[in-house]
C-alpha cells in the first residue's frame, strides 16, 4: 500500500480530527491530533489500517508545550502521530485500553517529563529511583544535571 | 500464604540489571511486576550537549552486543538530516558488519540458551564458533565489541580482498555449525523437552504487547524492520523473513538458528556484489531544522530512534528506544502460569540475561495484606521451628 493511499484512508476514518498530515520522505507519515482525540485515533487506525503495533512515544520539550510523538508501524509504513499538550496542565489520555504494550512507554513519558497520563492502569515511577526529588523531570530543557555532593559513609567529612 | 520472590537487579552477568517481582503459589508464578531504572544513563540528556559526530560513539555504547545498531540506527537518520547519501561501497560495508555483528548475537544467545537448560556442552560449542566471528569482526573494524565503523556519510575503513576471502571462508564453517544446531535443536529430546511449552505468548498477545524481533516472529508475527521499511541495502538484497508458529522458547531458538543461515546467505551476497568506489563522503558539521525516524532491525528486535535538530551541531532530541524494552511487556505475560524454575529460560529467551533470586523474599500475608521482607536464613529458621512444634512429622519413622 503506497503511502498516499494511507493518507486517504486516515483522512478518512478520522476527518476532522486530523488536524495536519505529511509525508516528509517514503514511508513515514507525520500526523497532528488533539491530546483528547488520541485513544479514538489509536483505534481506529488499529481497527482499519492495522497499526497495532505502538514502536514508542518521544517527548520532545518544545517550550510553552511538550510534543508527544507516538510511533505506530504496519507492515507498509511508519505513522508518527503528533499531539502538543501545555507545560501549565500537562495531561494526555492513556492510550492503553487500545494498545496494552503502550504502558512502559507512558510511564517512561510520566518519569521524564512530569506528563500526567490519565487512565493508567498503574501510574508508579518505572525508571527514576525511589527516593528521586519529587517535580524533577530529567528530560525537561530547563533540568540541568547537578552531581551531588559525595557523602561518604560513616567518613569524617 | 502468597510469597513475592524478588528476582534481580543485581547480577554480575547482567547486561540490564532489572527487579522482578514474581508473586508465586507453591511453585507456580501468579503475577510479575517490574521496575527498571538500575542502569539508566541519562543518555539522551546527554545526547543533546553533544556533537553529531560525537554522538555516534555515545550511541555505539547503549548496548554492548548490538553496538553496531545503534549506532547505524542514529547514523543512517542523521544522513538523512544532513541530506547526504553514504556511497554504495560504504553502505555495503556498514550492513556486512551489521549482519555479522547479528551473527554473533545470535550465537551467544544460543549459548546462553542452551546454558540455562542446563545443556553445557552447546553453550561451549557455540561460543567457540563464536570466537570466529568476533575474529572477522576485529579484522574489519579492528574491535571486537565496539567497532566504530560507522561515521556519517560511510564507514570509515574498506575491505580488501584477502580480507574478503578469509570472510567467505570463515563463513562455510559456520553454515556447517549452524545446520549441526538446527539439527540438534530438532532432534535432541532433552533439550526441546526442556524448551517446548515454556513462556507462551499467543500471536494475539505479541501484537497487543507489541512484542519486536525473534519474540514476535517465534508467535507467528512475520514482523521484520528489513522487510517492512527497506532501509540501507536491504532493499536489494535477497532474504526471507524466519518465524515459528510454536509461540514457546524452543520457537525463539528455531528462529535465532534460522536466522543466522539466513544472515550467512546476506554476507555472502554483499560480498560478491561487493560495488568498486569510495567508502564514505564529507559530512556537514551542522544539520538543517527538521525530524526524523530512523528504524533498524537489531538482532533483538526492531530498533527506533526519533531524531530532531535545531540547525545546530548539536540535536535538539535524540529519542532511543531499544528492543529489549518493548519486550518486557511480551515477557511479564510469558512468565504468568509458569514455574520458577523456568524465569531464567523465559527471560533469557527474549535475549537480556538475568536469572538471579536475591537472598531476601518478601512474605505477604494473603489475609491482612501485609507484606514483610524476610531473608532465606530467617525463613529457614521460621521452617525449623514450625517442624519442631509439628509432632506427626517429629514421630515420624523413615519408611526403609
Amino acid at each position: 500500500m503506497k503511502d498516499s493511499e494511507i493518507i486517504e484512508r486516515i483522512q478518512g476514518l478520522l476527518g476532522g480530527r486530523v488536524l495536519a498530515i505529511t509525508n516528509p520522505s517514503e514511508r513515514r507519515i507525520f500526523m497532528t491530533v488533539a491530546p483528547r482525540d488520541l485513544p479514538d485515533a489509536a483505534r481506529a487506525l488499529r481497527d482499519g489500517l492495522g497499526f497495532a503495533y505502538l514502536a514508542t512515544i518521544s517527548g520532545v520539550d518544545m517550550g510553552p508545550v511538550f510534543e508527544l510523538l507516538y510511533h505506530f508501524a504496519n507492515a507498509h509504513t511508519c505513522l508518527s502521530v503528533r499531539t502538543e499538550v501545555p507545560r501549565s496542565d500537562p495531561r494526555v489520555p492513556s492510550v492503553t485500553p487500545v494498545i496494552p504494550g503502550a504502558i512502559l512507554y507512558e510511564r517512561e513519558i510520566q518519569d521524564m517529563f512530569g506528563i500526567v497520563v490519565e487512565g493508567l492502569s498503574d501510574p508508579r515511577p518505572l525508571i527514576l529511583p525511589d527516593d528521586w526529588p519529587p517535580e524533577n523531570y530529567p528530560l525537561r530543557k530547563d533540568w540541568k544535571f547537578t552531581r551531588p555532593e559525595e557523602r561518604i559513609p560513616g567518613g569524617s567529612s | 500464604m502468597k510469597i513475592q520472590i524478588p528476582i534481580g537487579p543485581q547480577h554480575p552477568a547482567l547486561k540490564e540489571p532489572i527487579s522482578l517481582r514474581m508473586t508465586v503459589d507453591g511453585e507456580v508464578i501468579t503475577d510479575a511486576d517490574l521496575r527498571l531504572g538500575y542502569n539508566h544513563r541519562g543518555l539522551e540528556k546527554l545526547a543533546e550537549e553533544k556533537t553529531w559526530i560525537q554522538n555516534i560513539y555515545l550511541t555505539e555504547r547503549i548496548c554492548g552486543i548490538c553496538s553496531h545498531s545503534h549506532a547505524t540506527c542514529f547514523v543512517q537518520g542523521v544522513e538523512k538530516l544532513m541530506e547526504i547519501e553514504a556511497p554504495k561501497r560504504g553502505l555495503y560495508i556498514r550492513f556486512l558488519v551489521a549482519e555479522l555483528e547479528r551473527v554473533h548475537s545470535h550465537l551467544l544467545w544460543l549459548g546462553v540458551a542452551g546454558h540455562e537448560a542446563g545443556f553445557d556442552s552447546f553453550f561451549m560449542y557455540t561460543w567457540r564458533d563464536r570466537e570466529v566471528v568476533m575474529d572477522l569482526l576485529e579484522m574489519i573494524s579492528g574491535n571486537r565489541v565496539h567497532y566504530a565503523i560507522n561515521t556519517l556519510g560511510g564507514v570509515r575503513r574498506d575491505v580488501d580482498d584477502a580480507l574478503k576471502g578469509k570472510i567467505l571462508g570463515s563463513l562455510d564453517l559456520l553454515r556447517e555449525r549452524s545446520r549441526y544446531y538446527l539439527m540438534i535443536g530438532a532432534n535432541e529430546p532433552s533439550f526441546t523437552g526442556r524448551l517446548a511449552n515454556v513462556g507462551y505468548l499467543s500471536k494475539k498477545d505479541a501484537i497487543d504487547l507489541c512484542a519486536v524481533g525473534p519474540t514476535a516472529r517465534a508467535s507467528g508475527v512475520a514482523q521484520d524492520v528489513r522487510k517492512d521499511d527497506p532501509y540501507g541495502v536491504y532493499g536489494e538484497v535477497p532474504f526471507e523473513v524466519c518465524t515459528a508458529d510454536s509461540c514457546d522458547v524452543l520457537g525463539r531458538t528455531v528462529v535465532r538458528v534460522k536466522e543466522l543461515l539466513q544472515s550467512y546467505n546476506i554476507i555472502e551476497f554483499l560480498l560478491r556484489n561487493l560495488p568498486p568506489g569510495p567508502v564514505a563522503v564529507r559530512a556537514p558539521r551542522k544539520a538543517k531544522p527538521g525530524e526524523v525516524v530512523s528504524r533498524y532491525e537489531a538482532p533483538r528486535g526492531e530498533n527506533i530512534h526519533y531524531i530532531k535538530s535545531n540547525g545546530t551541531d548539536k540535536p535538539e532530541r535524540l529519542k532511543v528506544r531499544a528492543p529489549t524494552l518493548a519486550n518486557y511487556a511480551a515477557t511479564i505475560k510469558m512468565l504468568k502460569n509458569g514455574f520458577i524454575a523456568d524465569i531464567p529460560l523465559i527471560f533469557a529467551a527474549i535475549d537480556p540475561c538475568i536469572c538471579c533470586a536475591e537472598r531476601t523474599v518478601e512474605v505477604v500475608d494473603a489475609r491482612s495484606g501485609e507484606g514483610r521482607v524476610l531473608r532465606f536464613s530467617d525463613l529457614r529458621r521460621a521452617a525449623a521451628a514450625r517442624q519442631k512444634n509439628v509432632s506427626r512429622k517429629g514421630d515420624a519413622e523413615w519408611p526403609f
